[in-house]
């Protein structure tokens, strides 16, 4: 798996669509081109940082209709909108619809260049919050449901006596828990647990 | 030459003879005279005695003239008998008793009520025998010569007439004044005594007319050293000849023959004192005419006739002269024309177009007037006619073109973006290239396959700015042949982006075969898109899927039929009718003009729109004749 950005261009103009490849070439990106949606469709995305240079009116489905359809197949691929026909409903829509920017042909190098940097960036960060939510999960799945009580209480602030008396267990055994909880997130402070719990509301339900 | 006057022969002799002499000869022949000298009741009888030759050419004009007058006289029949005495050719003491004898026996029951005697011999032969004849008639004289009669004895009482003259000196004179500048009178006379006679008057009477100009006589010389000599005369000589009966080698002549050669060898002039030389050459001269010398005989026999005692008539001395002239000599020898006096007798003159068809040439004039009057009025109302026609015409082609520049106004966006578009790539190849070209590695392959595609982008913009231009420029509508098929391929691609940016489906379905019409490619074109972008427009509500405009090209008999068909919401049945109304439209910011612009369009190459309501949507028709067809558009009127 490669770890350099891959940009997805989609433009049913060829030669629009070659030349905005080659300069993402000549810039050092590696991309790759679509002339519609559906060829897009067709060839989904690899697994790595990545974005999506899109225009808007195409044959047959819209970039607004592809970003519409990879929103609800839940594909973060973070959108750059390029038309030669902008107007400010379009736009609106795009942006709405989570569209990193709405670029209006013709466009200058720096500007095309900064949104799919931005793009890329968020495409980046999104994936290192997917990253690390996934090893939470996969942290918390590895609690023990006697664990998993321990560290919801914890989580609402009681004291390790009061967890205690509401188990109905001895107060070194839920110490012991906790220490066994803290080891398996791998968190060594109460501050950091209460951190962890911030970013994952869901593990106290 | 001399052969030709031989034909002439008797007319000489007779001329002759007239001269030589048969005094009457008194011939005492008693003989019965048939019949009573009773006068017919109504008819008179007049006996013309010619003293020569039937044929004799002043003869014939004595008999015409005579005719004219006597033919005329309209409450008195007169019969006209005429006689020959045929001298020279006949003479004689025993001729004259047998043709006495015969005029006797043959007018016994015919009493001639006047005699006309014509010329010298006629009047002698009567005096000499008028009591064997018809000694109650009158007699009239007619051509005697006044030296004639003053050579004879007194006529008697009953006998009348006017006496001719010839006017030798008046007709020099005339001649020399019509040649003031000539230097030299040549002078031709004969050999027979007739002709010395002339001779001798002419050396008479010239000296007092002639002035200064010096006189050569060519008197009885063979006519071939006449000829050659005046073949030899230079310009500033004037020739006079009475003719002659008799050249210097014995050559028998009539005057006029001689004139006749004389005119036709000379160098200069010729002039005469006879009219029987009119015609011949000869330019003319002061001279009597026998046609009018037997129209005044005539005029004395009608005043007889109506019972005017002879002594009565009060009769001028000589036969009216007058100058006659041959209007082709005095063209040939340039006399000027106001030099002739007004009272000069012209023969020969060429009428002139307006002499000979006067009423004609009026009435043809008249006519021309009137038609040019009409062409005009015509041709002014054709102007005036073509001038409104050309100022519709007009108006109709700025309507057409405000038609093809409302679309263009519809067509914005996506012109935009078809301009956009190659422009947009352009400035990204060039950001590429740039970019390369900062990376330092050498990438030139990359750089011209950059700079290539950055070329064909440029082509492309252009491309669709003069295909936009040529829809939407100003044109004078043109006739030429095209194929409807690569019209209608035109008019897909024009409106290809339109058509995705208004997500409807264009399907152009053209024929296998060329359709080829004639006319204005583009102003079809723009008969095709205003019925697409309609067709679009009907499609604005419906379903995405119903969203599809199909143009097709098709055969039908005698031309082609472009159908553009929608599934769109159809037409109302009341907008049906005002369909290709101007100014109708169902479009909120429509102008009424595409469809009546379109068919004003079709109906001047020639063919026919319609529309046709579809159980779901419309279709509209047009039928264009085939090329070979089309004679009948009239394409300019657009």
């Amino acid at each position: 798996m490669s770890t350099s950005p891959l940009i997805h261009v989609v433009d049913d103009d060829e030669s629009m669509r070659t030349s905005v490849l080659e300069l993402l070439e000549a810039a050092g990106f590696e991309a790759r081109g679509y002339a519609s949606t559906g060829e897009f469709l067709l060839h989904p995305p690899p697994d790595r940082v990545g974005c999506l240079l899109l225009d808007v009116r195409l044959p047959g489905p819209s970039g607004l209709d592809l970003q519409a359809a990879l929103r609800r197949q839940g594909v973060t691929l973070p959108i750059v909108f390029l038309t030669g026909h902008a107007n400010v409903a379009t736009s609106v829509l795009a942006m709405k619809g989570g569209a990193v920017d709405f670029l209006e042909k013709p466009v200058g190098r720096e500007v095309l260049l900064e949104a799919l940097g931005r793009a890329l960036a968020r495409d980046a960060s999104a994936r290192a919050a997917r990253e690390e939510a996934s090893e939470q999960s996969t942290r918390l799945a590895a609690l023990t449901p006697r664990e998993h009580e321990v560290f919801k209480r914890l989580l609402a602030g009681k004291r390790n006596k009061d967890i205690a008396a509401e188990l109905g267990i001895g107060l070194r055994t839920v110490k012991a828990y906790r220490a066994q909880l803290m080891a398996k997130l791998g968190v060594d402070s109460p501050a950091e647990l209460g951190r962890f719990a911030g970013k994952r509301p869901d593990a106290i339900d | 030459m001399l052969g030709k006057s031989s034909g002439a022969l008797s007319a000489v002799r007779a001329a002759i003879a007239r001269r030589r002499g048969s005094h009457l000869v008194w011939v005492a022949t008693f003989c019965f005279v048939f019949g009573a000298p009773v006068l017919a009741a109504q008819a008179k009888n007049v006996l013309v005695l010619y003293s020569n030759d039937r044929l004799v050419p002043g003869d014939i004009e004595v008999d015409r003239g005579l005719r004219d007058v006597l033919t005329k006289e309209p409450d008195r029949p007169v019969q006209i008998f005429s006689e020959f005495l045929d001298r020279p050719d006949f003479g004689g003491a025993s001729y004259e008793t047998t043709e006495t004898t015969y005029l006797r026996e043959k007018y016994a029951a015919r009493q001639p009520d006047v005699i006309v005697a014509v010329a010298d011999d006629a009047l002698d032969f009567l005096l000499g025998n008028r009591a064997q004849l018809f000694p109650q008639a009158v007699v009239v004289y007619a051509a005697v010569s006044k030296s004639h009669l003053r050579s004879i004895p007194p006529l008697p009482a009953d006998m009348v007439g006017v006496p001719r003259e010839y006017d030798f000196a008046g007709t020099i004179g005339q001649a020399l004044r019509w040649h003031p500048a000539a230097r030299r009178l040549m002078v031709v006379t004969g050999a027979s005594a007739h002709d010395r006679e002339w001779e001798a008057e002419l050396r008479r009477e010239i000296p007092s007319v002639a002035g200064s100009v010096s006189v050569e006589y060519l008197a009885g010389l063979p006519t071939a050293s006449v000829l050659q000599r005046l073949r030899g005369l230079g310009p500033d000589s004037v020739v006079f000849t009475p003719g002659y009966f008799l050249d210097g080698e014995g050559q028998l002549f009539s005057p006029r023959d001689a004139a006749a050669l004389i005119a036709a060898a000379s160098a200069a002039p010729v002039y005469g004192p006879f009219d029987t030389f009119l015609g011949t050459g000869v330019v003319g001269g002061r001279m009597p005419s026998f046609e009018e010398m037997g129209r005044q005989a005539g005029q004395i026999v009608a005043r007889l006739l109506a019972g005017a005692p002879p002594t009565s008539l009060r009769l001028p001395e000589t036969a009216p002269m007058a100058l006659r002239v041959d209007w082709r000599q005095i063209r040939r020898w340039r006399i000027d024309e106001k030099a002739i006096p007004a009272d000069a007798v012209v023969y020969f003159r060429e009428p002139t177009l307006w002499d000979s068809y006067r009423n004609a040439a009026i009435a043809v004039a008249a006519i021309i007037l009137l038609q040019a009057g009409l062409i005009v009025t015509l041709l002014l109302e054709r102007r005036r006619r073509r001038t409104a026609e050309f100022a519709v015409q007009k108006q109709r082609t700025e309507l057409a073109h405000a038609s093809r520049l409302a679309i263009a106004g519809e067509l914005t966006a996506s012109i935009a973006h078809e301009i956009n578009q190659p422009l947009g790539a352009i400035l990204t190849s060039a950001d590429a290239a740039e970019l390369l070209l900062q990376s330092g590695v050498d990438r030139s392959d990359d750089l011209r396959r950059i700079v290539a595609r950055i070329r064909r982008d440029d082509l492309r913009a252009s491309d669709v700015i003069r295909q936009l231009r040529a829809l939407f420029a100003k044109h004078e509508p043109q006739r030429k042949p095209f194929e409807l098929n690569a019209a209608a391929a035109d008019v897909a691609a024009m409106l290809r982006v339109e058509a995705q940016r208004r997500r409807v489906a264009l399907d152009v379905r053209p024929m296998a075969a060329p359709a080829d019409v004639i006319g204005d490619q583009i102003q079809i074109e723009q008969v095709l898109i205003i019925l697409a972008l309609n067709a679009m427009d009907a499609l604005a509500d419906v379903a995405e899927d119903r969203r599809a405009v199909v143009l097709s090209v098709a055969a039908t008999e005698g031309g082609w039929r472009v159908v553009v068909r929608d599934h769109g919401n159809g037409i109302e049945p009341e907008h049906f009718p005002k369909l290709f109304d101007s100014f109708f439209t169902t479009k909120p910011n429509g102008m009424g003009l595409g469809l009546s612009i379109a068919r004003s369009i079709v109906e001047a190459h020639g063919g026919r729109i319609w529309a046709e309501r579809l159980a779901e949507g419309a279709a509209f028709h047009v039928d264009l004749p085939d090329a070979g067809r089309a004679g009948k558009a009239t394409v300019g009127s657009v």
